[in-house]
């Protein structure tokens, strides 16, 4: 069973709820957002449907007003769905009641947030064990656990500062441990990165990475940033004017984009870190050099470059078995690096 | 443009909410004084210069010995211009003020940070409150709560509500949106998000707007002070009323001695109070932990030592209140029956007032003394809050209050009279005698005619009738002012020998202060003088019939009244009382005379 499901999802803005629902039955009919915004109606999220398995790291990545961050505060109810569902493990979240809705953010969904949002007054502990003191567990436990996840994300030592005193980085750490300290399944992460330089920004991406290996929660991470996407996420859905335009792993969209939307966005990722050998082998005529190099199928393009140019021939792709897959040829690999999807190259012999 | 007849309603509907609602502004009446006599008994109790110890150490320990020992200093100098009672009738009005507008003003404030609509709806009405001139609701005030602290408490919370709400309300809408959310996506609960998040972030701006709050109220004490709220404000008032400069400096600064001492002690205990404070105070004293001079002044004692300080104080200060009391028991007929003395601090008011609360106590009735303004003090005699006032001109000055209140009133008789009303120039300019002279003169007195309150009967009779009878219109423009602005001009034009016409009338102890003219009115139209009257409330009489008796046979000559007048400017103010002994014991058998046993 998924872990998270959308089922249909739609939020508008109106000024009376009849608005509302009046606005999802013309979205539905193929009304244009544009249009309903003349009547004083905002579309955030249109039909947003997708499935997160247990484990994945599910990035929605889209333009500032696109909705993500609107479709994420319905995933955990902080936005009330105008219609549509959101099932977590099954259970219908839009069905709750306020109460049994706060339970479940308490204990089963937590978030992470692009500012950080820790609270100044309390120390950096008290912030890292503020979802368990929200649960009610007694104080020394909490104690116990905050410090666990605090040093589980490298902040091991600074429990007694306060969340001032600590850089960027190192409070969106705090903000990390404060989600996990909960044990929740699932981690709502609203552009968590975003507010970070780009250095440290790499260096908490590699640690989530890490963690994620380590702990498998389900987490849906919000982005702007296309090449985070790409490093971060097991399934991405692009989000353009309310809607998913496309949903899938980031080699599709790579490879493979919806529309000129999604081709025009993908221009400026670095190719090579993201698609693998896989994506540009194409089968192997004849039997393969005995001197060329031998790769697997998930090397990326960045490590095949050297290869390729190390000498004459087609790279080799094998799998773990040892069967060969197909052969990359350097004209192919340079024109997807130069930005062609795969289909459009014709390769000469 | 048809009428309104706004104001005809809100006559009506005062009239309306006082009969339907009287016990609910009795009840009020009731737990603010109830509140404030707690306080100010409590205040009251110790030895000045041991409260002014407590309230140093309270300093000490929020903001440093240097504080302390300045707020040590300012409370000895409100000691030493013996205003002490005064400033601790003010400190416990302006205390009683802030608690009630607070617990009003927080709730509001969040509930307004909360909705919109009741933001909306309260903007308007907060606006309504803050810029409504005081004295427009004041004399309502009296009517629903009677003359005293109460009126004057309540304009304070009316004036002081507005920014204790506002400055809760953004304090609370201006705590980060982003960490609301993320106690609410961690499933806390609306009420603790309040608690745990919002307020605590919001104790800075809160604080500041319980700043506003006390430093408001004080800048209302001086209207307090005209409605019987007494204190600090009560001395500004008089002061004001007899252009005593030296008065009104004195209780000018006491009232900013305790307005500076409140405004740091809220400004500290912010910062104590608050999470976000302490810390920075925690950085600032390592920062300052390096230098040993600052160190010294900024000297903070533990909590704990703080603590033990102001209970050993405030016991010994317990102990030495105890020890001075035991009142005098009361003598003859009077039986400790209490009886409530209005007056407006003009000269004969005070000296009569004095007069009849040291008669009175001789016999022993309980006498409390209420200064007020003049509106006030008619209200709260209709109203039944005070008993007798000494000092009604009557028929004319007075008449607009008995044309209102007249049935609500019983005339117990004139004591002294005729009195006059007059034009009056400086002796020296030596060719005008007489209200003729005036006439072709008017560019010497660059065609002014210094006037008090518009509201006086006496300003009537001079535009309607004086200017026309002697050819004055279009010459003479009557500059409608204040009594104290007026006696403030004639003071400042005798020392520069300029020429001035001012209204003033007999008796007034202008005449003794200045060498003055008062200009014959040939025509009589100034009338035939009121006399001095003494008026009760309805009733009065006939439940105290000594005293009614008394006041009836009331009569004081020239002689007797200016004699003690004068041992009263002579003895000082706030010893009114030992003026009058002092005075009764130079004129043999008169007590015997005027309250016979």
């Amino acid at each position: 069973m998924s872990r998270l499901q959308a089922d249909h999802l739609f939020k508008v803005f109106g000024r009376r709820p009849a608005d509302e629902s009046d606005a999802v039955r013309a979205l539905v009919a193929g009304a244009d957002r544009d249009a309903l915004r003349e009547d004083g109606v905002t579309a955030a999220v249109v039909d947003a449907s997708f499935v997160v398995e247990p484990g994945q790291i599910f990035v929605v990545m889209g333009l500032s007003g696109s909705g993500k961050s609107t479709l994420l505060r319905m995933l955990n109810g902080l936005l009330e769905p105008t219609a549509g569902r959101v099932l977590y493990d099954g259970e219908d979240l839009t069905a709750l009641s306020p109460r049994a809705l706060r339970e479940v953010r308490s204990r089963r969904i937590s978030m992470v947030f692009q500012h950080f949002a820790l609270f100044p007054h309390r120390t950096v502990l008290e912030n890292a064990g503020y979802g368990l003191e929200v649960q009610g567990v007694p104080r020394a436990e909490r104690e116990t656990r905050a410090a666990e996840a605090l040093s589980l994300c490298g902040l091991a030592g600074w429990e007694k500062s306060w969340p001032d005193e600590l850089s960027g980085g190192m409070q969106q750490r705090v903000g990390l441990a404060r989600a996990l300290a909960t044990d929740a399944d699932l981690l709502l992460m609203d552009e968590s990165f975003s507010a970070l330089d780009p250095l440290i920004r790499r260096d908490m991406q590699d640690q989530l990475l890490v963690l994620q290996k380590k702990l498998k929660k389900t987490i849906v991470f919000i982005t702007h940033d296309l090449n985070e996407a790409m490093r971060l996420g097991d399934r991405i859905a692009v989000m353009r004017g309310g809607r998913i335009v496309q949903l899938g792993s980031a080699e599709d969209i790579l490879v493979r984009p919806a529309d000129d939307y999604v081709a025009s966005f993908i221009q400026d990722v670095d190719r090579s870190r993201v698609l693998t050998a896989s994506a540009v082998m194409t089968d192997a005529e004849g039997p393969a050099d005995p001197d060329a190099p031998v790769v697997g199928p998930d090397t990326l393009l960045a490590d095949l470059c050297a290869l390729a140019a190390a000498g004459p021939h087609p790279v080799t792709v094998r799998d773990a078995g040892g069967s060969t897959l197909g052969v990359v040829r350097k004209e192919k690999l340079l024109a997807v690096l130069g930005g062609l999807a795969a289909e459009e190259v014709t390769v000469g012999a | 443009m048809p009428r309104l007849p706004l104001g005809s309603w809100v006559d009506s509907s005062v009239d309306w909410l006082q009969a339907q609602f009287a016990w609910l502004f009795d009840a009020v009446s009731g737990g603010i004084t109830g509140l404030y006599d707690g306080i100010d008994a409590v205040l009251s109790a110790p030895q000045p210069l041991l409260l002014a110890g407590i309230l140093a150490v309270v300093a000490w320990w929020l903001r440093g010995l240097a504080t302390g020992l300045v707020s040590f200093a300012g409370f000895a100098l409100v000691d030493s211009v013996q205003l002490w009672d005064e400033a601790m009738a003010t400190l416990s009005l302006v205390l009683v003020a802030t608690l009630v507008t607070l617990v009003i003003a927080v709730p509001l404030g969040v509930w307004a940070a909360r909705s919109k609509t009741v933001s909306a709806v309260l903007r308007p009405v907060l606006d309504f409150m803050q810029t409504m001139p005081a004295m427009v609701y004041l004399i309502p005030g009296i009517i629903f709560f009677g003359v005293g602290v109460v009126p004057g408490i309540i304009a304070t919370i009316v004036f002081a509500l507005p920014p204790g709400v506002r400055m809760t309300e953004l304090g609370i809408r201006q705590v980060d949106s982003e960490l609301v959310e993320a106690a609410e996506a961690f499933g806390t609960t609306p009420r603790n998000t309040l608690l745990r998040v919002q307020l605590p972030l919001a104790v800075p701006t809160i604080m500041a707007g319980v700043n506003q709050v006390i430093m408001l109220g004080l800048s209302m004490v001086v209207i307090a002070g005209m409605v019987g709220g007494g204190g600090l404000g009560g001395a500004v008032y008089r002061a004001i009323g007899n252009v005593d400069i030296g008065l009104g400096f004195e209780a000018g600064v006491s009232i900013v001695v305790l307005a500076m001492y409140l405004d740091r002690m809220t400004g500290a205990l912010g910062r104590q109070v608050s999470p976000l404070g302490r810390r920075a105070l925690a950085k600032a004293r390592a920062a300052t932990a390096k230098r040993r001079a600052a160190q010294l002044w900024a000297h903070r004692p533990q909590p704990v030592t703080a603590l033990v300080g102001i209970v050993v104080l405030a016991l010994v200060a317990g102990g030495s209140g105890f020890l001075g009391t035991g009142s005098p028991a009361g003598a003859a007929s009077g039986h400790g029956k209490k009886i409530g003395i209005g007056y407006i601090p003009w000269d004969e008011g005070i000296a009569s007032t004095y007069l009849w609360k040291e008669l009175l106590e001789r016999r022993g009735y309980e006498v409390e003394t209420r200064q007020l303004e003049a509106g006030a003090l008619y209200t709260g005699l209709a109203g039944g809050q005070l008993d007798f006032q000494t000092d009604a001109w009557l028929p004319v000055t007075h008449a607009q209050y008995l044309e209102k209140y007249g049935n609500k009133l019983e005339d117990l008789g004139s004591w002294y009279g005729p009195t006059s009303l007059e034009l009056t120039v400086p002796s020296y300019v030596k060719d005008v005698k007489s209200l003729a002279d005036l006439k072709g003169k008017g560019d010497r007195f660059k065609g002014r005619i210094v006037g008090i309150e518009p509201s006086a009967g006496m300003m009537g009779i001079l535009k309607d009738k004086v200017l026309k009878e002697y050819g004055l219109e279009g010459e003479y423009e009557v500059v409608d002012g204040s009594t104290p602005g007026m006696l403030a001009e004639l003071k400042r034009a005798s020392e520069r020998k300029e020429p001035i016409v001012v209204t003033l009338w007999s008796p007034h102890w202008a005449y003794s202060a200045h060498d003055l003219t008062k200009l014959a009115d040939p025509k009589g139209v100034w009338g035939e003088g009121d006399g001095v009257h003494t008026l009760a409330r309805k009733g009065f009489s006939e439940e105290n019939p000594e005293v009614g008796a008394w006041l009836k046979d009331f009569q004081l000559d020239e002689e007797q009244l200016t004699g003690l007048e004068a041992q009263i400017q002579k003895t000082g103010k706030g010893k009114e009382q030992e003026a009058v002994r002092t005075w009764l014991d130079g004129q043999p058998g008169l007590a015997e005379q005027l309250a016979p046993q």
